[in-house]
């Protein structure tokens, strides 16, 4: 309780002052007064202890999960590499856990309210790093990473590119990964081979597969395992995927009129939102393909449900973001669905241009942080190789962003090496910017996904984009882009 | 026609008492699962309890949130009864129009949804240095629990008869007295249905005290909530954490319904 | 009657004070403060702050967004106040007649109250989901529903109505039995000697001395039901698409993921005038 002593003094004093005119509560007045001096006594106690050291404020979610060598299996426990790190660099390390979106939430507040309050942020590649980047919350990395100081923990040859490329803005780095994945497919191998499917290429190939799958299993009267298995929820849930789609379809990130995708771009050519236009076909495609292969309740699963309905070995497939599959594998007991699920590159659109799907699980440095150079060391801890190295061992998923990790012992022993060099392919040769780096991406990307689950759920594509469009030019004129 | 309505009542309670135990008996069974059980399509109901999700809550350490709720949901109580009551039997005595005007006012207090007050109260919290203090969750829910108790105290007092203040004032008795004397025993039922409702919106309140605190003054939905997570839904541990968070404030309640039959058989004297 | 009037205005000013001057130190801020807001334009990505009059709340009333929020929280609230106060009362006049294990019902009526609405909400949607939940995947679809109660628009706002019905009779529970209590036995007496049978004596006595107590019952729970999120948020998200976008959630979404924090602060604004003249016309009784 020793956080709230201020709180408790200041409460004491005000009710203590209300009640001053009644004798009837001399009583109390008097017990409130002990309990401020044994309460003051306690302040300067914390206060003298907290003194020496700079107290590095970070928060993420995944409590037990995320740094493990770090906080223990609870998230709670320091363990000896971390407290060694504290002690050497006169740092406490204060770390909060919390449920994704709610974090997100704290995050945002402390942003906007400029208050500083953490100083190591989690961010993703799917709008916070763009939106806070653009809005100038975050702290450009760049210098710290050019001035070799933190050679010992970022071998930037080691890390690979496009992860890089993710996590930067305008030129400003912004982020460092703890993991990241790129597109890929997971599908079950005996049920391919029971109903003869051949691993597909193309997207034309994908859906005479699906059509195959769907057959045999109705006509073996199996009623309760899916083609496939996508995630159409509502909010930026689904939204890396289906922008995906939309990319391998068109070709190029197909928003704006003539595929501009970054500020500059559209402002100079006025261009448009083109969300009933070039955008439609991989949106329709995305669509179809929930509704007819997908389970029932496919309009409302976020990664968490479709990673559950592979691991149940309720899906033939999992695609295109593969990393669920792994994380459902991880967590299976069911012998049939971890030891034959097999990794494919993901199709190819009729552009020619693969189905994407890349996100990247960074943290950043809050410009309004009062120990900046403190922060970057607690960040390097945490994205550094070491620290990579212990979570791929712990969950042994492909998911690494150094390719010495990726390439490590545990992943080739666990996968084959053949495996992870196509996920490393996946993630090496990702076009991140498949949707356009604005500062507006957050927004876009909760809009898109909420007009998705709204066409898979009620199959009315056409009043979905319709939807999407009106909104877009409101959010896009309002924000002066066309002045 | 009474045993008819008798038997139609007693069907009632029974439907909706099923209705109220399907989701905390579900609870309950989530609790003694894995998670890979927890999530079997379809659900089982037969399956080999394990006691691992209650485990990891006696292990994490959560006394301290527990605690903290307690003591928040407690100050709120208190606060709200102790300005509560006498705010409400002023305003419920009151001349009309000055009454009119206050009563409305503490009412549209009420009003504002959550997501209105988050930034200005946050900045308000930080502002005066209260951020990760229980004083900073107490405030945030006095916002809405003390227009809630007056509201319903007022109300309540309005049907009282005036009678018997009549005659204490007329003994000489100041209204303070008469306060501590007569409307408080006569409202034992009211108040503490009140207290109750006050206790339970604080335990229960979510996104002010998960907003404001962090590690020091966490609640137990913000606890819950922080391992319901997207990233790593644990099932059994949250129903574990609320499982152990009701029990004791099921004995609370059953406790509290004696309360309510005494209060009745006081306010029954008149 | 006269000495009375005199003499109950000498409140001493102790009575009311502490609340008031608590209420106002800590509201007042907040709320100034959230109406500040409103008036300027304050978007998170855009450089630019100013003050811009009444253009939020332009942009908001002329949102057809809002507006389908705004009918989708009336059909919401709506459905829920009217089951709460059905069962509510129904459950109040049941017990309050004497009968073994009272007690223990009355416990277990009351405690869906002391589960935190997030627990309930994820409950239920675990309960609901067409493929692990035990309503969703077993005994529904074995009743003949084999829609999923999340996905489709419909049924997922009828799911958080009965989430949020839940949740919340136990309230509408509490008040009207406290009033059911407080009625004068003597009145039953009377009518009893008159001959009147249980029926007349609800209808004549019970009701009507109850009105108050529903409606003070009715104003907060629309208050509240106006205002849930986490419920909802944990459901459903607002979803399928915005089937179930709520103004509260819509308010959200506008000032943490559009980052609009003026418009936001508009909307919670509109929401309180809403609230106050609904409030307004609903009280003229109790205000009396």
């Amino acid at each position: 309780m020793g956080g709230s002593v201020d709180g408790t003094l200041a409460h004491n004093e005000f009710v203590t002052k209300q009640l001053h005119t009644d004798p009837a509560w001399k009583g109390f007045r008097l017990m409130s007064r002990s309990l401020r001096y044994l309460l003051a006594i306690v302040a300067l106690a914390v206060i003298a202890l907290g003194a020496a050291q700079t107290r590095i404020n970070v928060i993420s979610f995944s409590q037990g999960f995320a740094f493990p060598d770090l906080f223990g299996s609870s998230g709670t426990e320091k363990s000896d590499r971390l407290l060694a790190f504290e002690k050497e660099n006169n740092i406490v390390v204060n770390m909060e856990w919390g449920d994704e979106s709610a974090v997100r939430q704290k995050v945002l507040t402390d942003l906007i309210s400029g208050t500083g309050r953490y100083d190591v942020i989690l961010l993703g590649t799917d709008g916070a790093v763009q939106t806070y980047g653009y809005a100038g919350f975050l702290e450009p990395l760049n210098a710290y990473l050019e001035s070799g100081d933190f050679d010992a923990w970022f071998d930037l040859e080691d890390i690979y590119p496009s992860i890089i490329e993710a996590n930067t803005v305008e030129g400003n780095v912004y982020g460092m990964s703890y993991y990241a994945f790129g597109p890929g497919m997971v599908y079950r191998t005996d049920i391919f081979d029971r109903y003869d499917v051949e691993v597909p290429t193309t997207m034309v190939e994908f859906e005479a597969a699906m059509a195959k799958l769907k057959a045999g299993l109705a006509a073996d009267g199996i009623s309760d395992v899916y083609p496939l298995t996508m995630r159409a929820g509502p909010g930026e849930e689904p939204s890396l995927d289906v922008t995906g789609f939309v990319y391998a379809y068109a070709g190029y990130p197909a928003w704006f009129e003539g595929g501009a995708a970054t500020v500059e771009d559209i402002k100079a050519n006025k261009a448009q939102p083109d969300f009933t236009g070039a955008f439609r076909p991989g949106f329709e495609a995305f669509v179809r393909l929930a509704r007819e292969y997908g389970p029932p309740g496919i309009a409302t699963h976020t990664w968490v449900d479709m990673m559950n309905l592979y691991s149940q070995g309720k899906a033939v497939v999992l695609f295109p973001s593969a990393i669920n599959a792994y994380a459902g594998i991880g967590s299976t007991e069911l012998a049939e669905v971890r030891d034959n699920s097999a990794f494919a590159a993901v199709p190819v659109g009729p552009s020619g241009k693969q189905v994407q799907s890349f996100w990247s699980f960074s943290f950043g440095i809050n410009a309004a942080s009062r120990n900046k150079d403190d922060a970057m060391k607690v960040l390097a801890l945490l994205t550094g190789h070491d620290a990579l190295q212990a979570f791929a061992d712990m969950t042994v998923w492909p998911a690494a962003p150094y390719a010495s990790v990726m390439r490590s012992d545990t992943l080739i022993n666990r996968y084959g090496e053949e495996e992870v060099l196509l996920n490393e392919e996946a993630m090496r040769d990702s076009e991140t910017h498949y949707f356009p780096y604005i500062p507006e991406l957050a927004d876009f990307m909760f809009q898109i996904g909420t007009a998705t689950s709204q066409a898979v759920s009620t199959g009315d594509v056409t009043r979905a984009l319709a939807d999407l469009q009106k909104w877009a030019v409101e959010t896009m004129t309002a924000a002066g882009y066309y002045r | 026609m009474r045993r008819l309505s008798n038997w139609l009542l007693g069907g009632f309670i029974s439907v909706y008492a099923l209705f109220v135990l399907v989701p905390i008996v579900w609870l309950a069974i989530g609790s003694l699962k894995t998670r890979f059980q927890s999530l079997r399509s379809p659900p089982t109901l037969i399956f080999q309890p394990t006691f691992e999700a209650f485990q990891k809550v006696l292990a994490g350490g959560v006394g301290h949130v527990f605690g903290n709720s307690v003591t928040i949901a407690g100050i709120n109580v208190m606060l709200a009864l102790l300005l509560g009551i006498p705010a409400a039997y002023a305003l419920s005595r009151m001349r009309r129009p000055a009454r009119k005007n206050l009563a409305f006012w503490v009412l549209s207090i009420r009003l504002a949804p959550a997501f209105g007050l988050v930034i200005p109260l946050y900045a308000f919290i930080r502002g005066i240095g209260l951020i990760d203090t229980l004083g900073a969750v107490v405030v945030a829910h006095m916002t809405i629990t003390l227009p809630l108790a007056i509201w319903l105290m007022m109300s309540y007092f309005d049907d009282l008869p005036v009678d018997i203040e009549e005659a204490a004032i007329i003994d000489g008795a100041s209204r303070l007295g008469v306060l501590w004397w007569v409307i408080i025993p006569l409202s034992g039922p009211m108040i503490v249905a009140v207290a109750l409702l006050v206790f339970v919106f604080s335990w229960n309140e979510f996104l002010f005290a998960f907003i404001l605190t962090s590690s020091e003054a966490q609640t137990v939905p913000a606890l819950i909530a922080s391992l319901a997570g997207t990233m790593n839904f644990d099932w059994p541990l949250m129903s574990a954490i609320s499982v152990t968070a009701l029990l004791p404030a099921f004995i609370v309640i059953l406790f509290a319904q004696r309360a309510i039959t005494e209060g009745l058989t006081m306010g029954a004297v008149k | 009657m006269v000495s009375f009037a005199r003499r109950s205005a000498r409140f001493p000013g102790v009575f009311l004070a502490p609340a008031i001057i608590t209420l106002a130190a800590i509201v007042l801020f907040p709320t100034a403060y959230l109406l500040y807001l409103s008036f300027r334009h304050w978007v998170v990505t855009r450089p630019e702050k100013y003050f811009s009059g009444l253009a939020n709340y332009g942009l908001v009333l002329g949102s057809s967004t809002f507006w389908h929020s705004a009918a989708t929280t009336a059909v919401f609230v709506a459905a829920s106040c009217l089951v709460t106060l059905v069962l509510g009362l129904a459950l109040a006049v049941a017990l309050n007649r004497r009968f073994r294990g009272r007690g223990v019902i009355r416990a277990l009526v009351v405690l869906p109250l002391l589960i935190p609405p997030v627990v309930a909400g994820f409950t239920w949607r675990f309960l609901l989901n067409r493929e692990i939940g035990m309503l969703g995947s077993w005994i529904l679809p074995s009743l003949g529903l084999n829609a999923s109660m999340l996905a489709d628009p419909n049924l997922a706002m009828v799911s958080i109505v009965i989430a949020d019905v839940w949740s919340r009779t136990s309230f509408m529970f509490l008040i009207l039995i406290a009033a059911l209590q407080s009625i004068d036995m003597s009145l039953y007496e009377a009518a009893r000697i008159d001959g009147a049978s249980s029926r007349q004596e609800f209808t004549f006595i019970t009701l009507p001395l109850l009105v108050p107590a529903i409606i003070v019952g009715l104003i907060f729970r629309a208050i509240e039901a106006v205002n849930v999120f986490d419920l909802i948020y944990v459901m459903t998200q607002g979803g399928p698409g915005t089937a179930t976008q709520t103004l509260s959630l819509y308010g959200w979404r506008v000032a943490f993921t559009s980052f609009d924090i003026g418009r936001g602060a508009a909307i919670a604004v509109v929401m309180v005038i809403f609230a106050i003249i609904g409030t307004t016309l609903l009280s003229r009784r109790v205000l009396r």
